[in-house]
C-alpha cells in the first residue's frame, strides 16, 4: 500500500507543485510501480473530468429585484457612513474648544482660590519661596519651589526617603 | 450636451472605470453581466440558495465600496469572484464554529474511508450529455464535506495554487494537500458510480 506521504507527492506531481528534481523522482517511481501508476491515473482522470465541467447556475431572481436590493443596501450603508462622518466632524468643535476651555477655566478657578487662601488649600499649593509638601506615600517626599520673580515653580520628588 | 454611454456594448474595463467615478448605471450593467457566475460560485460553496443569494449580493455591495482599490491586475470578474469566495469562507467558518464536529471531520483526522477505497477510473468519455455530466459532478460535490468541497473548488475551478488556498482557508499547505487528495478520491468513487456499501 502506498503511504500517505507518497500519495500527496503523487498529487503534487500531477498538479505541477514539485521541483524538477522531485518531479523526476516521482516520475521514476510511477514508471516502476503499477499501483503508483494507477493512482496517478485516477487522480489525473478525476481532475480532467472536473475541469470545465462545473454546473452553470442562474440566479433565481430577476435582475431588477436583485439590483434593487443591492442599490438599497449601498444607499443605506452610504447614509450610515455619512451620518458617522457628520458625527465625527462635529466632535472636534467640542474637543478643540470647549473641552480645553473648560479644563483651563477649572484650573484658573482652582489656582485663584488657592492663592486667596493658601492655608485652606493645604501645603501642596503654598507659594512660599521654598516649602515641603506633605505626601500620602510613606517613602516618598516632594518639595516645591516657586520664584515669583521668575514666575516659575519647581517640584522635586524623592522616592527614597530615609 | 454629453451623450449617454452605451452600457450594454461597453467592455468591462470601461464600465469599471465609469463605476469608479460613481456611475451607478455602469455598475448595474456589471451586476447584470456577472451575477449568475457569482451566485453559482457562492452556491457551489454554500449549497444553500438563500445564503448564496445573500452572499453574492453582499459581494456586490462590498465591491462598490472598494471599487477604487481595483487596479485591473486581474479581470473584474476574477476580482469579484475572490470577494465572494472570501465572504463564503467567512460564513463557513462562522457556521463551523457553531456546529458540532462532524463525522467527515473525524474521517479527515483518521485518514478517511477514502484511503481504503480501491483505485477507480472515472471515464471522461462516458456517454453522458455535457449537462448530465455537470449535473452528476455537482451532485457528487454536494456529498463532500465543506472542507473537501471548498479545497476542490478553489483548486479545480478557480485554479488557485496550494499556497494560496492555504492562505485563504487559514490552514497549512499540508492540510490543503491532504483535503484535496481525499476530495479527489471520493469524487473518483462517486463519479464511477460506486457506493460506500459496495466497497465493504
Amino acid at each position: 500500500m502506498i503511504n500517505h506521504e507518497t500519495e500527496l507527492k503523487l498529487q503534487a506531481y500531477l498538479d505541477g507543485e514539485l521541483s524538477s528534481s522531485e518531479a523526476m523522482a516521482v516520475g521514476e517511481l510511477a514508471a516502476r510501480d503499477q499501483e503508483v501508476r494507477s493512482l496517478v491515473e485516477e487522480l489525473r482522470a478525476t481532475r480532467t473530468l472536473l475541469k470545465g465541467n462545473e454546473l452553470e447556475l442562474k440566479l433565481p431572481e430577476s435582475q431588477e429585484f436583485y439590483w434593487s436590493k443591492i442599490r438599497r443596501q449601498i444607499e443605506r450603508e452610504e447614509q450610515a457612513q455619512n451620518a458617522e462622518q457628520g458625527k465625527t466632524a462635529a466632535s472636534p468643535w467640542w474637543i478643540r474648544f470647549w473641552v480645553p476651555a473648560g479644563v483651563v477655566g477649572a484650573l484658573v478657578v482652582f489656582v485663584a482660590l488657592a492663592l486667596r487662601n493658601p492655608q485652606a488649600s493645604g501645603p501642596a499649593l503654598a507659594m512660599d519661596d521654598s516649602h515641603e509638601i506633605e505626601t500620602p506615600l510613606e517613602e516618598t517626599s516632594s518639595f516645591s519651589f516657586r520664584s515669583e520673580a521668575a514666575a516659575m515653580t519647581v517640584v522635586w520628588v524623592d522616592s527614597h526617603r530615609e | 450636451m454629453s451623450r449617454k454611454p452605451d452600457y450594454p456594448s461597453a467592455e468591462d474595463p470601461a464600465l469599471v472605470k465609469a463605476a469608479q467615478k460613481g456611475d451607478m448605471q455602469a455598475f448595474e450593467e456589471l451586476v447584470a453581466r456577472h451575477r449568475d457566475k457569482l451566485y453559482a460560485r457562492a452556491f457551489s460553496m454554500m449549497r444553500n440558495e438563500e445564503e448564496a443569494i445573500d452572499l453574492s449580493q453582499e459581494a456586490w455591495v462590498k465591491s462598490w465600496q472598494r471599487l477604487k482599490q481595483f487596479q485591473g491586475e486581474a479581470s473584474f470578474v476574477t476580482w469579484m469572484t475572490r470577494i465572494v469566495i472570501n465572504l463564503c469562507l467567512d460564513q463557513l467558518r462562522r457556521q463551523k464554529r457553531l456546529r458540532a464536529e462532524s463525522i467527515e471531520q473525524l474521517d479527515e483526522k483518521l485518514g478517511g474511508v477514502e484511503r481504503q477505497m480501491p483505485i477507480v477510473t472515472p471515464n471522461p468519455t462516458e456517454r453522458l450529455e455535457r449537462g448530465e455530466l455537470r449535473q452528476r459532478i455537482d451532485e457528487a460535490l454536494a456529498r463532500l464535506s465543506y472542507e473537501h468541497r471548498t479545497v476542490l473548488i478553489l483548486h479545480e475551478f478557480e485554479d488557485l495554487e496550494y499556497k494560496e488556498i492555504a492562505r485563504r482557508m487559514e490552514c497549512s499547505i499540508g492540510t490543503v494537500m491532504s483535503r484535496l487528495f481525499y476530495a479527489r478520491r471520493k469524487m473518483a468513487v462517486l463519479l464511477a458510480g460506486l457506493k460506500r456499501e459496495e466497497l465493504r
